[in-house]
């Protein structure tokens, strides 16, 4: 009796697997996404325009957008140029700001990716994705 | 009776000639843009500026594919269309160009193709690059920083190139006088860079640019940030009248020469 439960168990698992394992094989191609910023990463324009002072802005979009319009005293730091930019961006940088990145909107992962770095490679704590980015900037401001 | 009944019959067999109908028709002139690969990975060199992806398709439909946008995800990507319409059974190719920039590591950059096909399962495609970057030099950290306060104590930076990077020898500039920074070469193609603050009492920030001597006609150059911050700032609660702390004082970039864009 106990063996006839836990087979007709087992054979339900199965069966309820089957659509999953065929649509893993029929979807191989299909680009996996990378997963979400985690909330706390993120910041509102409201939440860092409140900071003030203490917000360092960084532009993660290519030059030509930066140079277009950006932030008020945003600095251009993407991944065209990262060790020059980042040259540039460091001294004007100090450990009791908190550093906002953005890119043009909420689809794009630049932001993200400058982001990353500036955690990694500089090893700079508190640094924020600007949700919406630019797009949501400009409606805002 | 027999009248409603005649009726029910006329109005089944007209529901189902359109079903049947909408549905003939549907197979009959039906757009189908097969794609060889949604998935592209490249393996660009090492120094190489650009990936290039050729993304080919065939419409194996009966009715023409227009294409209403290709978008990139990112800006360092862009998008090469061969034609706006692809008739039935023709074959073509989108082509991404990826700009490789100072990217290094694992990239995924994606291209969203949308066309006029009926079925919108099939009107949006998702194209993805993917590529691994392997820096011509690794250097380790590429930050590296002292407390304003702390003891102006030398600090080690290692380098290392690239298998495909005969680098033979490295130099550093600089035009700060407040850090002192020599190499002593280790193992071939890889070295260690000592840098030491001449005085940590107020913050300081500035770039050593590192140059390789390949390629002889074009030497790379890259960037080694060294930085003298301020302290961590106590919280707020327990500092309610701290004034707001000065920034780095710049001793360059802009003293720095500008990089070649063969470097960037």
């Amino acid at each position: 009796m106990k063996f006839r439960v836990a087979r007709e168990g087992l054979l339900l698992v199965a069966l309820a697997a089957l659509p999953a394992v065929g649509e893993g094989f029929y979807f191989r191609d299909r680009v996996s996404w990378q997963s979400p910023i985690p909330a706390a990463e993120l910041v509102t324009v409201d939440q860092a325009k409140a900071w003030g002072d203490n917000a360092i802005w960084v532009d993660a979009r290519p030059d030509d957008e930066f140079a277009s319009d950006h932030v008020p005293g945003a600095f251009s730091l993407n991944e065209d140029h990262w060790g020059e930019l980042l040259a540039q961006f460091l001294p004007n940088w100090s450990p009791q700001k908190k550093v906002v990145v953005y890119c043009s909107a909420e689809s794009c992962n630049a932001a993200r990716d400058v982001a990353k770095r500036l955690r990694d490679d500089a090893q700079i704590q508190n640094v924020f994705v600007l949700n919406g980015g630019w797009e949501e900037w400009v409606k805002r401001k | 009776m027999k009248t409603r009944i005649l009726t029910f019959t006329v109005a089944c067999r007209a529901v189902a000639l359109c079903v049947g109908g909408s549905i003939l028709l549907a197979l009959s002139a039906r757009a189908e843009l097969k794609w060889e690969q949604n998935v592209i990975e490249l393996h660009p060199s090492v120094g190489d500026k650009q990936a290039v992806a050729h993304f080919k398709y065939q419409n194996t439909g009966t009715a023409p594919v227009h294409f209403k946008s290709v978008k990139a995800s990112c800006g360092c990507t862009t998008t090469q269309t061969q034609t706006e319409v692809v008739n039935p059974g023709e074959k073509g190719e989108i082509v991404a160009t990826f700009n490789i920039g100072d990217r290094t590591g694992q990239q995924l950059k994606t291209v969203t193709v949308q066309t006029d096909d009926p079925n919108p399962a099939q009107a949006s495609t998702v194209l993805a690059l993917k590529a691994d970057i392997t820096p011509a030099l690794e250097i380790k950290p590429q930050v590296v920083y002292w407390q304003n306060g702390e003891e102006p104590k030398s600090k080690k930076i290692s380098v290392k190139a690239a298998k495909e990077f005969p680098a033979k020898e490295i130099t550093i500039k600089s035009n700060s006088q407040n850090f002192e920074s020599k190499v002593e070469p280790g193992k071939p193609g890889e070295w260690t860079i000592e840098v030491t603050p001449k005085d940590t009492t107020h913050p300081i920030g500035t770039a050593l640019l590192i140059q390789t001597d390949y390629p002889k006609n074009a030497p790379k150059s890259f960037y080694l940030n060294v930085v003298v911050t301020n302290p961590p700032q106590a919280p707020p609660a327990l500092r309610p009248s701290a004034p707001a702390a000065p920034g780095i004082k710049a001793a360059t970039p802009a003293a720095i020469p500008s990089v070649s864009p063969a470097a960037r």
